[in-house]
Order: structure tokens, then sequence, then C-alpha cells
């Protein structure tokens, strides 16, 4: 147990009650450690944000059935892809019952009801959750972080986990990254909009307890990014995440660009009579491999979750809180299972790798080429609805031939060289 | 004695409260009783409408003492309803009394009537978020806010009775100091004209954009109550809010408010509510009557402008 | 040494608080709870009061279940115990029957020389338990104090009541109400919220505290709680320049009589 001194001292200080933090404090705990996670919002998940959805899987490898008890909203069975045109919108969807079967492979989820619970799982296990609390500062001492400082107070710990999210003060302090660049991080904007359950239900053709993850293509109007659509129990996740450099250039505000895909007569229709409840703006970052920290680890520290960058946006799957939680698991493998305080940092990243975490990343590694390139955004969602418009098109008239069609339409929206560099940078990339 | 009493340590106040108590003394086909402790006041309180004025003499001046005797009173004689003007000194009293007399009471009530012959109170609840309705049974103890009511015209030639009872007033406090608060501000509660000042606005010297529009106006600057009690830009008297003035003015224009209800329970009583703020969803255009989105570093100039032509 | 109780209220907030548009009705099911405003005034004078003349300050509060969470905050503010009146009837307490419940548990732990109350709760804002208590205890109660000093075994305390100030003594015991303006809630750091854990706590059911079922209802009839509705004309100048917008409001203004 804790030795009650004037230094207080724990096993474990985590900075941050996210998912990576929760993870990683609920198994410390649980295996006898002493533990005390510091958040700097008034409750956990009052800082964070998401689309979004959470895979199961990641809160299985916490606790096998432990996702019984979260506050998740709808099973996601139905998979879309949108594209967007002026005034048209080409939609995939595809549906998949045995996604919810079983262990339901993932949920759509409101952060702040799921982040107090996960924090509260951990609590429960024997953390100390200190909430309202921020901390300015790593201590560091012949070289090995030994505490964090918040305020006027010191605490100490055989180790810190940095899992204070995006941007993270933790590990910047700790010398493994510089300040983030507005190139390495998207903004995502979005809003909660309620909706009677079983109007949402036959909106998107769902069962009560099913939900749909759609992504948004198209709907940025140049600028680099895209759109989301959660379904929850009764309300609607809606937004965009966009990257802020490509807005910069842009004279319309992402405000602007927002309203108009609410407004969209693909879009609006989904929505309507609607109440908006929530409003808000998180930083995601975006540059997968390539911007996690050369180093995830120092004497006596650790970084998890999106402090670490662990993030994959192929453009239609978003991964950043399963993600998280897996790290949080593996460092807590790792701290349990060192017998040295020097092993804690080598344990984590061979857990990282063998959890899958490492080599996912390194898979997914050159996706943010390929979101990156422009006409992603604009171009080729055009591109796609001109197409069908024109396959689509009665109008008594005589259409061209099909492959003349398709080139003037091609042409329409993008050169042979950029066709062909796009191209080249997607195969390359994947 | 079912009849309807009234009370305040301030006389103002307490002809306001004759008006309500005329209207429920009316309904009910009761007497309308006025307690008060300054002897003077009894002829005054009569021609006010009073049908009988109970005077308590005791010989100390300070009201706080008389809660002890006035429970008494009115446990003695069970009038179905005691109204006590809402000011300070009215609501401590009013809380000891309700103690003693074991009965409920209804603060700042801003309407009160007979319904199926009870006594009925509407009151704000969770900062003017929301209108409490109750039913009082027993002696129905209600305090009413100052300035909700109008105080009657004055009739000398009614008369009525007056008794003065004696009392003994003991208090184990001492009092003293009596400052009086020298107003920093204008009465903003009887302003006809406000421009107010939210946190919307960055630093002190932009109240000059506002003062400049109030002058334009002709009206009166107030503010909300964390620019008051925060930034101390303008005295405390100076804000708008639940715990702070409510103002009934015939134009209220705010400018980087944004609209709490806390504040709006305040300016729920203005004739006009403009406001400029440069958040479409700023609560307080739901409330208002003309609203400008947009910057009003911008927008108050070119205001102050176009009235001074 | 002096005994300083500082009571607080768990209110909902009203901020999460939504109106159902088509009936009125309030949507609490988003609501989190916070320690009322003023009473945190009330907490934060206690211990600094207590720190100024050597007294122990322990914090007291009548709430559900759910007013658990409020101990830790309580106690992070540097009282020293916490004394919690759990019990479901305070859902619907009114103002006196808070007061009835606190006076008795203030009559349990027995040794009270200056008991704190926040002028009015955040939620209802009766402004009346203050004094209530007092009464029923049979000891003075100073209210709307703005600034109090305790010397030996009197409280001096300058009330600020409208439009002037006065200063009153009492002996202990006395209830004190407290103003806003009186201080500045600290923000616990991270060794007060630690250290809360580790204080005391008593919880009693009002069943521990000898009233009467008659104690526990409150005597008016609440027969309603609707949002507040304003109807206003919403009028809503965005469109245009803003020298158009100006424009348009001083139209308006000009047909309304008012410039």
């Amino acid at each position: 147990m804790r030795l009650m001194s004037d230094e207080e001292k724990f096993d474990a200080i985590i900075v941050g009650a996210g998912p990576a933090g929760s993870a990683c404090a609920y198994l410390l705990a649980k295996a006898g450690k002493s533990v005390l996670v510091i958040e700097r919002g008034t409750s956990a998940g009052s800082k964070n944000l998401t689309g979004g959805r959470l895979y199961t899987y990641a809160l299985e490898l916490v606790e096998p059935g432990l996702y019984t008890q979260a506050p998740l909203e709808r099973k996601v069975v139905r998979e879309q892809i949108m594209m967007l045109g002026e005034s048209s919108g080409v939609t995939i969807d595809y549906v998949d019952y045995s996604f919810k079967a079983d262990i339901p492979q993932s949920y759509t989820v409101l952060r702040a009801h799921f982040d107090e619970w996960f924090a509260g799982q951990a609590e429960e296990q024997g953390a100390m959750v200190a909430s309202g609390i921020r901390v300015d500062d790593l201590l560091i001492k012949d070289g090995k972080v030994v505490g964090v400082k918040a305020g006027e107070d010191e605490m100490f710990a055989d180790i810190v986990i940095g899992a204070d999210g995006v941007n993270s003060f933790m590990a910047q302090k700790a010398g493994l990254c510089n300040d983030i660049t507005t190139q390495m991080v998207g903004v995502g904007i979005k809003e909660i909009i309620e909706l009677p359950a079983d109007t949402i239900q036959k909106r998107f053709n769902l069962a009560p307890d099913e939900g749909t993850a759609r992504v948004i293509l198209g709907c940025t109007e140049g600028i680099q990014g895209g759109g989301f659509l959660y379904t929850n129990k009764d309300s609607v996740s809606l937004g965009i995440v966009y990257s802020p450099e490509s807005a910069a250039k842009q004279s319309k505000s992402v405000q602007e660009i927002y309203q108009d895909l609410k407004m969209h007569p693909a879009i609006y229709p989904l929505i309507e009579g609607g109440t908006t409840v929530g409003y808000g703006a998180h930083m995601v970052p975006e540059s997968g491999l390539k911007g996690v920290p050369k180093k995830l680890y120092r004497d006596g520290f650790v970084v998890v979750g999106d402090a670490a960058g662990f993030c994959i946006n192929t453009g239609t799957i978003l991964r950043g809180i399963d993600l998280a939680i897996v790290s949080g698991v593996a460092a807590a493998r790792a701290i349990i299972s060192a017998q040295t305080a020097a092993e804690v940092g080598p344990n984590y990243v061979s857990e990282l790798e063998k959890l899958n975490l490492t080599p996912t990343l390194k898979l997914f590694a050159g996706w943010p080429e390929i979101t990156s390139i422009p006409r992603m955004a604009s171009a080729y969602p055009q591109l796609v609805n001109d197409a069908l418009k024109f396959m689509f098109t009665v109008d008594g008239t005589v259409p061209d031939k099909m492959p003349k069609a398709m080139m003037k339409i091609a042409k329409k929206h993008v050169s042979f060289g950029q066709l062909v560099a796009d191209g080249w940078k997607g195969v390359t990339s994947i | 004695m079912p009849e309807i009493w009234i009370y305040s340590e301030d006389t103002n106040v307490a002809e306001q409260l004759l008006t309500v108590g005329r209207e429920l003394a009316d309904k009910l086909i009761q007497p309308l009783c006025a307690v008060t402790i300054f002897a003077d006041d009894a002829q005054g309180l009569i021609a006010s409408g009073a049908d009988k004025v109970i005077v308590l003499k005791g010989d100390n001046p300070w009201p706080e003492c008389y809660a002890t005797p006035i429970a008494t009173l009115v446990a003695q004689q069970s009038p179905v309803a005691l109204i006590i003007g809402g000011t300070l000194r009215g609501k401590d009293l009013a809380a000891k009394v309700a103690a003693r007399l074991k009965t409920g009471l209804v603060t700042d009530a801003f309407a009160i009537r007979v319904e199926n012959g009870a006594i009925e109170t509407d009151r704000m609840m969770y900062g003017g978020l929301a209108v409490c309705t109750e039913i009082l049974s027993g002696i129905g103890m209600i305090t009413v806010p100052p300035r909700i009511y109008e105080a009657p015209v004055k009739d000398t030639s009614r008369s009525g009775e007056i008794k003065t009872s004696e009392v003994v007033v003991e208090t184990s406090m001492t009092v003293g100091n009596v400052c009086p608060i020298i107003r920093q501000g204008a009465d903003i509660t009887i302003a006809d004209k406000l421009v107010c000042v939210g946190r919307g606005l960055g630093k002190q010297e932009d109240m000059q954009i506002a003062t400049d529009l109030a002058m334009a106006l002709g009206a009166e600057m107030a503010c909300t109550r964390s620019v008051a009690e925060d930034y101390h830009w303008l005295p405390n008297e100076s804000y708008i809010g639940l715990s702070g003035q409510r103002v009934k003015p015939s134009l209220y224009l705010s400018m980087g408010v944004s609209g709490q209800v806390q504040h709006v329970a305040g300016i729920r009583d203005s004739k006009i509510i403009v406001a400029i703020d440069t958040n479409e969803n700023a609560p307080i255009f739901a409330v208002a009557d003309y609203g400008i989105v947009g910057d009003l570093y911008q927008i108050v100039p070119l205001l102050t402008e176009a009235i001074k032509k | 040494m002096p005994n300083i109780i500082a009571c607080y209220k768990w209110v909902l907030d009203e901020q999460d608080i939504k109106i159902n548009p088509g009936n009125q009705a309030l949507d609490t099911s988003r609501a989190k709870s916070k320690i009322s405003e003023y009473d945190r005034n009330a907490l934060e004078e206690a211990v600094l009061q207590a720190t100024k003349c050597g007294a122990t300050v322990a914090s007291l509060t009548f709430g559900n279940s759910t007013a658990k969470k409020s101990l830790k905050d309580a106690l992070s503010r540097g009282p020293e115990k916490a004394y919690w009146v759990n019990d479901a009837v305070a859902d619907t307490a009114d103002g006196f029957v808070t007061a009835t419940v606190l006076a008795a548990a203030l009559q349990k732990i027995d040794e009270y020389d200056v008991i704190m109350f926040g002028e009015g709760a955040a939620d209802t804002y009766g402004q009346q338990v203050g004094p209530r208590v007092a009464t029923l205890l049979g000891i003075p109660a100073i209210t709307f104090v703005t600034e109090m000093s305790i010397v030996g075994n009197q409280v001096t305390a300058t009330r600020k009541i409208g439009d002037c100030t006065e200063v009153t003594t009492a002996q202990f015991p006395v209830v004190i109400t407290v103003l806003p303006e009186i201080n500045k809630p600290r923000i616990p750091s991270l060794k007060q919220v630690l250290g809360a854990s580790k204080k005391p706590v008593t919880e009693w059911k009002t069943g521990d505290l000898g009233l009467t079922p008659e104690d526990l209802v409150p005597k008016n009839k609440i027969k309603s709680i609707k949002g507040f509705v304003m109807s206003r004309k919403n009028v809503l100048y965005k469109e245009g320049t803003p020298a158009e917008n100006v424009a348009s409001l001083v139209a308006s203004l000009t047909k309304e009589g008012l410039l």
C-alpha cells in the first residue's frame, strides 16, 4: 500500500484520465499498485471529444466483459461512405449484422459519459483520481523523471505516464517531442443533435440497438478534410475534421463550411427537427506513424494514447480511442512485469509490438499521404457524383457514349497528370 | 382570523404590499391588516388601503429584533397570509418568524393570487430558468421584492382601526456603525434606458464605446455580475441579475452579454430588449426583441453615430 | 478551541437543465451537481476564520445519496471532517424541512460556536435556512455578511443590507450567512484533493436525528415547476454588413418609439 509521508509517493502517476490513462490506471490498480490519476478537467471526459466510436476489442483487452457495463451508445452495423456533390450525394452503405453478433465490433460513444465511467472503474480498482487539477511540470532529478508538479504541490512516483492527449505537454516536458506543428494535427468540430430514438432508427434504417457510422467526403469545400456522422441512442453526432493549415488558405470560415454541410440537401433531412445539445472542437493527431515520437519513453516516464500520436485515419476508418486503450494496457503490463525501473521503457515498446499497435501503425503509415491529396476533399467526390448523375439522367436527349462521357467528366475535375500522380501516391502509400 | 397581513420595515415597500394585499383581501372578503414598528406610519397605511394597523412598540429601533414579537402576534391571530417586504432585513425577519411558526415561507414571489380558495404564489427557481408555483397552507408566509407592485394612491378619507401593542424586544446582539452605502452610480432600477456591458468587452478602456452609446441614447450604464464583482469596472449596485438589481427600463441594450439565466432574471421586466453579440447562439438572443450578430467593436460605434444623427 | 461548522447544499447545475419545448417541463437528466456557489464562500470563510482563531472546521450537508460526491469536494476545501445527513427526503425538502433537519444534526454534533451558511442556495435561492436554523437552536443569526472577525467568544460581522451597512456583534454560538463578496473560494490544490479522501465522514439518516414524520414534510404544496418563457420578438439582424444591420436596428427602435 502507499507510504504516508510528507512527500506523497505513488507507484505510478498518470497525467490525464482519458481512455489511455484510465486503462493503464485500471490494470495497475488491479495489480495492487498505488496509482494516482491527475485530470485537468472538472471530471474525466469534460475536455474530450470524439466523432465517434469505440472498437470493443480494446475494452476486452482491459477486462473481458467490461464493455457490457460501459455507457456505450449504439452497436455499429452500418458502415457508410458518402461523397457529396453540389446538391447530390453518393453513399456506399455496407450493412453487416455479424458486426453486432457475440461481442459487437464497435459502438458509437459519447465521451463525457464514457470517460467518466471508465475513470470511475479505475477508481473502483483502487486508483486515486484527482480532477480539476492541472499538472504544470515534470520533476526531473539526475536525468530521471521522478514525479510531477501541480501548482505548489509536488508528487513523486516510480513511473509517470503521460496520457494528456494531443499536443502533449508532458511529452514535451520529457523532451520526447517538440510542440506540434499545424501540419501534424487536424481539428475536429462536432455537434450533438438530439432526435428521438425511433426517428433515428427510421431515418437510418436501424433496429433499436443498432447504429451507423458514416464518413463524408467532399463536404469541406476544398479544405483538406472530411465529415462524419454517427448515430447515438437519441442523438446524432455530426461534424468535420479538417487541416487548419489548409483552412487558413481558404476565405470561407470553417463554421460556414460546417453550416453548409448541415444544410446540404442530402444531409439536412437526416437531422431535421433535431435540437442542438452540444457543440465542441478538439485537435486530432493526423500524421499516423510519422507523428509518433521517436522515443516513447525515458527513465521514469512513458507516453501513451493521443499524447503519443497513436491515431489512424484512412479517410474511412478513424481510430484513436482503441489505440489509446491498447497503449494504456501496454504501459500497465510493462510496468507490472518490469523487475527494475530501467526495464519499463523497453518493456512498453515490446508490449506495443505484441499487442499489434506498432505493426498496425506501420501498416497505415502511408495513409496520411492519401488523405492529404487535395482532390480527395473535393474533386474526386464531385467526380463520382457527376459520373453517377450521368448514369442516371434520363431526359429525352441522347447521352454521350459511356467512355467518352466518363473521360469528359474526369477531365472536368482532374488532369491526366494529376490522376496519375494521385494514383501513384495511393498505390505506394498503401 | 383568516385575514391578510402585510409587514415591512420600509414604509414605501409596506405601501406597495398593500396593493397586492388589497387584491387578496377583496377576493377572500377578509380584512387587510398592516403591521408596523413605526407609529407615525399608521395613518398613511390606512390611507393606502389597510383596514387595520397594528403598531408594535418596542424600545429598540433595530428592525431585526421584532421577529419574536411579530411571530407571537401572528401565532395568536393566525392570518391566512403574512406578506413581508423582501428587503434583506425583511427576508431575515421572515425566515425567523416562519421558523417560530413552523410554517412554510415563499421567497421573492412575483405573483400572488387566490385560486380555489387557497393562496397561490409564483417564484423563480434555478437562477431564473424556471417558475415554481406553490399552493400555500397554514399561515401563508411570503416575501415580495420591492417594486414588484406600485404603491396605491392614498385616500386620506379612509379610516381604520389602529392598535398599538407594547412589546418586549430582546436581542443578544449589539448593532452599531450603521453607514449608508453611498451610491456610486446612477440608480439603474429606475432608469428608463440602460446600456449593459458584459464579458464580451475585452478591457476596461473599451467601456468608452459603451458610455458613448449610453450618452447618445440618454441611458444609464449597467453590467453583468462578473463585470462588477470580478473586474470592478462598474460598482456593485450597477449589476443586473438575480443577486443584483432587477430593472424595468423601456430599453435595455446589451453588448457582449451572453445572457445567462441569472442575468436574464433581472431584465425580464424591460419593455424592449436589444442585444449585440458575436455568437449567434448566445442565449441572450432568445430573450431579445431585437439583436445584431456581429463584432460589438464595429457595431456599437456605428450605432452611436446613427443615433446621433 | 472554537468549533465552526459550514453548511452547504449539493445542487443541480442549472446550466445543464434543459426545458422541454413542448410542455416547458424541466429535464434534469443530464444535469451534474455542484456545491452551491455561495456555500463555497461559507466553507472558505469558515476555514479562513478557523486558521486565524485556531478553530476546528467541519462541513455539514443534507442531501440524497448522490451527495456522496460532494464530500470529497467539500473536504478538499479545508474542513477537517464532514457530516452528511443522507436521505432521499432532501429532494423534496423546503426551507422548513431543511432547517429542521440541519438543526437536529447540529444538536447531535452538539459542539458549535459559529455556524456558517451561504446567503441562499443556487437552485431555490430561498435565503431562509440560515436564520431558520438559528431560531430553532435559539441562537442569534447575522445575515448578509461581507466581513467578519472572531475574537475570543465573540463574532463581529459587517452586514450589507441594501442601502446601508451595519456592524453587528454577538457571542457564541451564532449563525452567520455570507454574501459572495466576502471572499474568493479556493481552487483546491492536488494535495488538498488527495487529503480529502483521508478525512473522516459521519453519515446519518434522518431517523438518527429524532425527528417526527411531520418534520420531513414540506409545508406548501408545489403545483408546478415549469421553464420560464419570455416571449419576445426575437428579430435578429445578422445577414447584412454591420452598417446595414445597425440601420435596420435603428429603424426598428425608432418604430418602437425609443429613438
